[in-house]
């Protein structure tokens, strides 16, 4: 199941970079409008991560441990239908033993709390993370100083960060680059930016900004809404 | 006669120990004209406090039962339960707090928000209770009422609100200035039962202004009127009393009241808080499951004349008989009523009815909707329902936290071993949270509870209330057993002693199951064994569940798969092809691959965020697995999965490294592989004890 998932996985738009993916050290942002599938989205970049044997801190800033870990559950379900495994037993335990959930309820959110979990983690439960997913930042009210930390965090840690950010269609700012509001005012930090938008078949995943390489039109996409896996 | 129940206030006093709350409540009942006397915890009149009522209790100077009592205050009736402050009896708290309207913490002006007063708060937080703060010793040296109002904001996240400030301090407290009333109000008397108002002195009236400033600012956001009053300047003292009660009914605000009940100053202004600020029981909803309905919440009327619902909360041995402590929720209760227990669906006559002042009681008629009460001679469990049979409700089921440590319990005699098990049975009828069972495997009495002290606290009542002198042991984890790969078995059972024998032959494999149960398949076609004995083929193996080959421990989840057989005419039979099953599941346990399987629990830790890191290491170290961590505020809860085998001595631990200012929760959560070298070391115990057995 596992080599299938990697071939069929969304991250593998990314796979023309010089780095192959987001890479240790960078920031990565999925943006998309409210209810696209941003959080399912980063829970099945957390799969690639643990499926390739690396770990993951998911880290929410709206919910909490269970309704995480049951959005897991329901989206591992669903990757174990698609890939007709019956005894599940091995790959909830790998997930289990691979994931990492770090809640912020009620606005507790700080980055020295974050930092200072990290370093519990690392130290007290032996849990270096490969990749951080962070969810329910906002993007319009987070300063540029909070994504320079989150950079040497990732430096530190030698992680990849990837971010879900809400966008709104009632703004229609954007980059040069065709980044939108609110991702442009802050697209300096980030080496990988995906949009995710509704299509008539499942979502679509177009690659605003992968590195230095230049971005095309055809950078794009189909995924399936329930596994987030490619299409076709 | 229909009492008015506004005027009545279901009350605790929850504290850190040594904070002064049994002091407190002595001197409140002095004021109020229950006792008239004043005795100390420790005291050297050997008295002791009047809510220190167990024997045990005034020797360790702590309170142990909640003992309830009730008392007059200005036209007011207060029902006062006391509750423990040491971590180990929370369930007196839990219950306390599930029974009554509103709450006093009591905080040390010295030591401030201390361990014990997290766990309290956050029970009081998770029973919606509204409360009050009043911090107490203000007469110590070092004692500072600011610093300890700041931490009930910082620390505990109240919106915590100076309702006085303090004449002196330390050695110079002389009295309390009310900030609504802006007078001075000073405790005179052998036992400043004299109180004298006057007007606030020079030196300290601007700071009392600008007190006064925030606690306006605070309440009016509760009323638009007193925020009106503000800007006119026509602040009047039920204005601000009215807005600081509706804040605190919403726990959106905490009053907070100080003096020193040991130096009786301030304890008649307390008193007046809570009458004031406090919520009587027609200002709280209480909610009950509807039986008939498959429990759907119902919300219960304090109105006169609707169905009796009433919850017992607390039992008590006493010399003359079990006394039951009960709330009335919805109705009334008379002397003489048959009441029904929703649990055990009997009926109960109402016998005698009693109002309780820690020991002593006082007979009434009837009791109403929010009054607390006793009853004699009830047999009934703590938590149980009584109504009037007219509805069919249940209280809604109190939080109970599992057991945490077990004891195995040797009685030293036969004598004390009658004695253990009429204790035992009267302490699991008090206490949902100690539990005890004897054990078939080992054929040990093991009890359990919340922590060692619990245990140690009902193994020492043992020996001084029933006279059973009993030894402890060590505790013993459940292990199982599971096969984990597939073998063959081909066993024939062949006996021949003279008259009728024995023949049965069964053939086929064990394997793990996948459902994780037991399971049986007959493939047997052809009639090779005929189909009268396959069920005895099935309970041969069944019987063999109940103890593995490796550590004598249960074996799960196995599958057992018979594909052939052969009988005799004569000599096959129920008892011969059982024994066949038998010796088949001999001949294939061990080249099954057996594995010893231990409980793995679910442990939630609550701790102030700065000890995550202190929680996570305590988890690693003994084989845990952290799943999570959620910060909220300034709580952090770690959410981890570890065998219970490490967990035993975990409170003490988590005491040790935390101040006592964290607490655990654990369920079973399911059954794993024991890690090789541990499994190695159990089955050389193992071998090592079967060997002493024989010798």
């Amino acid at each position: 199941m596992i080599k299938e998932f990697i071939q069929r996985s969304a991250l593998r738009i990314l796979e023309g970079s010089s780095e192959k993916g987001l890479g240790r050290g960078n920031l990565g942002v999925l943006v998309a409008r409210a209810g696209v599938g941003k959080t399912a989205c980063l829970i099945h970049i957390a799969f690639d991560t643990i499926f390739r044997d690396g770990k993951v801190v998911h880290v929410s800033l709206q919910d909490g441990p269970d309704k995480i870990s049951s959005y897991y559950n329901v989206i591992l379900s669903e990757l174990l239908k698609v890939f007709q495994v019956r005894d599940d037993r091995e790959t909830r335990s790998l997930v289990e033993k691979n994931r990492m959930i770090l809640a912020y309820l009620n606005q507790s959110f700080d980055l020295r709390r974050l930092k200072k979990n990290l370093k519990n983690l690392s130290e007290k439960a032996d849990f270096q993370p490969n990749a951080l997913v962070v969810d329910g930042l906002d993007f319009s009210k987070t300063e540029a100083e909070t994504f320079e930390v989150f950079k040497n965090l990732a430096r530190e840690y030698g992680t990849e960060i990837w971010f879900s950010a809400l966008s709104h269609r009632h703004i229609a700012d954007a980059s040069g680059s065709g980044i939108p509001y609110p991702c442009n005012r802050v697209e300096n930090f980030f080496n990988v930016v995906l949009e995710l938008e509704p299509a008539n078949t499942g979502i679509r995943m177009k690659v605003l900004k992968n590195h230095t390489k230049e971005v095309r039109p055809e950078d794009a996409v189909l995924l399936d809404p329930s596994t987030f896996l490619t299409m076709g | 006669m229909v009492q008015d129940n506004k005027d009545l206030r279901n009350i605790g006093i929850s504290a850190h120990i040594d904070a002064g709350k049994t002091t407190l409540t002595e001197r409140i009942l002095y004021y109020t004209q229950r006792i008239h006397k004043v005795h100390e915890v420790k005291g050297k009149d050997g008295v002791g406090a009047t809510m220190d009522s167990m024997a045990l209790e005034r020797e360790r100077g702590i309170t142990i039962s909640s003992a309830a009592t009730y008392c007059r205050w200005k036209g007011y009736r207060i029902n006062i339960i006391d509750t423990p402050g040491h971590v180990d009896f929370t369930i007196e708290v839990e219950r306390a707090l599930r029974v009554l309207d509103g709450s006093v913490l009591v905080l040390c002006a010295v030591g401030g928000v201390q361990s014990q007063s997290f766990t309290v708060d956050r029970q009081m937080s998770r029973y919606k209770v509204p409360r009050l703060a009043f911090i107490n010793k203000c007469d110590r040296v070092g004692a500072n009422p600011n610093r300890v109002a700041d931490q009930l904001r910082r620390k505990l996240s109240h919106n915590a609100v100076l309702m006085q400030i303090p004449v002196g301090l330390e050695g110079y407290l002389s009295g309390l200035i009310d900030l609504v009333s802006m007078k001075a109000f000073y405790f005179q008397g052998d036992y400043g039962e004299n109180v004298v108002i006057d007007e606030i002195p020079h030196h300290l009236l601007e700071e009392a202004v600008a007190k006064r400033e925030i606690l306006l600012d605070a309440a009016s956001v509760f009323s638009d009127e007193l925020m009106e009053a503000v800007f006119e300047d026509k602040v009047t003292e039920p204005l601000i009393e009215e807005a600081v009660r509706k804040g605190t009914l919403m726990r959106q605000l905490t009053p907070v009241f100080m003096g020193s009940a040991y130096k009786n100053l301030g304890v008649q202004a307390l008193l007046d808080g809570v009458t004031k600020y406090l919520p009587s029981p027609l200002d709280v909803e209480n909610v009950a499951l509807d039986l008939d309905k498959e429990g759907t919440p119902v919300s219960l009327s304090p109105e006169p004349g609707m169905p009796f619902v009433a919850l017992a909360f607390k039992l008590e041995v006493t010399p003359y008989g079990q006394l039951t402590y009960l709330r009335v929720y919805q109705g009334s209760i008379r002397k003489g009523d048959d009441i029904y227990n929703t649990r055990s669906r009997k009926k109960v006559k109402v016998g005698r009815l009693v109002r309780m002042h820690a020991n002593e009681m006082e007979d009434i008629q009837e009791a109403f909707a929010g009054d607390i009460l006793a009853l004699f001679g009830v047999d009934c469990f703590s938590g149980d329902t009584f109504t009037d049979s007219k509805v069919n409700y249940a209280m809604s089921s109190m939080l109970v936290p599992d057991p945490v440590i077990s004891l195995a319990l040797k009685p030293k005699d036969n004598k004390a071993g009658a004695q253990m098990a009429k204790a035992l049975g009267r302490f699991v009828k008090e206490d949902p949270t100690f539990r005890s069972f004897v054990d078939p495997e080992s054929g040990e009495t093991i009890i359990s509870g919340m922590g060692e002290l619990h245990l140690e606290i009902y193994v020492e009542r043992m020996k001084r209330e029933f006279e059973a002198e009993v030894e402890t042991g060590m505790p013993q984890v459940a292990y199982r057993e599971a096969v984990s790969q597939r073998a063959d078995f081909n066993y024939i059972h062949k006996k021949q002693t003279g008259g009728a024998g024995q023949y049965g032959r069964v053939e086929g494999f064990i394997e793990p199951s996948e459902k994780g149960a037991f399971e049986f398949v007959n493939l047997i076609k052809g009639g090779a064994i005929p189909t009268e004995y396959i069920p005895a083929v099935e309970k041969g193996f069944q019987s063999c569940l109940e103890k593995g080959l490796v550590l004598g421990f249960p074996v799960l989840g196995m599958k057992v798969t018979i594909v052939d057989g052969q009988y005799h005419p004569v000599d096959s039979s129920e008892l011969a092809f059982r024994q066949a099953a038998v010796g088949a599941f001999r001949q294939a346990y061990l080249h099954a691959g057996p594995a010893i399987l231990e409980p793995i629990m679910k442990v939630s830790v609550e701790c102030p965020s700065d000890f995550q890191g202190s929680v996570m290491g305590s988890i690693s170290q003994r084989r845990g697995m952290i799943m999570s961590s959620a910060e909220d505020g300034v709580f952090t809860t770690v959410d981890a999965e570890v065998p219970l085998a490490e967990m035993f001595g975990y409170a003490t631990t988590l005491r040790s490294l935390t101040q006592g200012k964290a607490e655990f929760t654990m369920e079973f959560s399911r059954y794993a592989r024991v890690p090789d070298g541990i499994g190695e070391e159990l089955k050389k115990k193992h071998a090592e004890k079967t060997r002493g057995g024989k010798k």
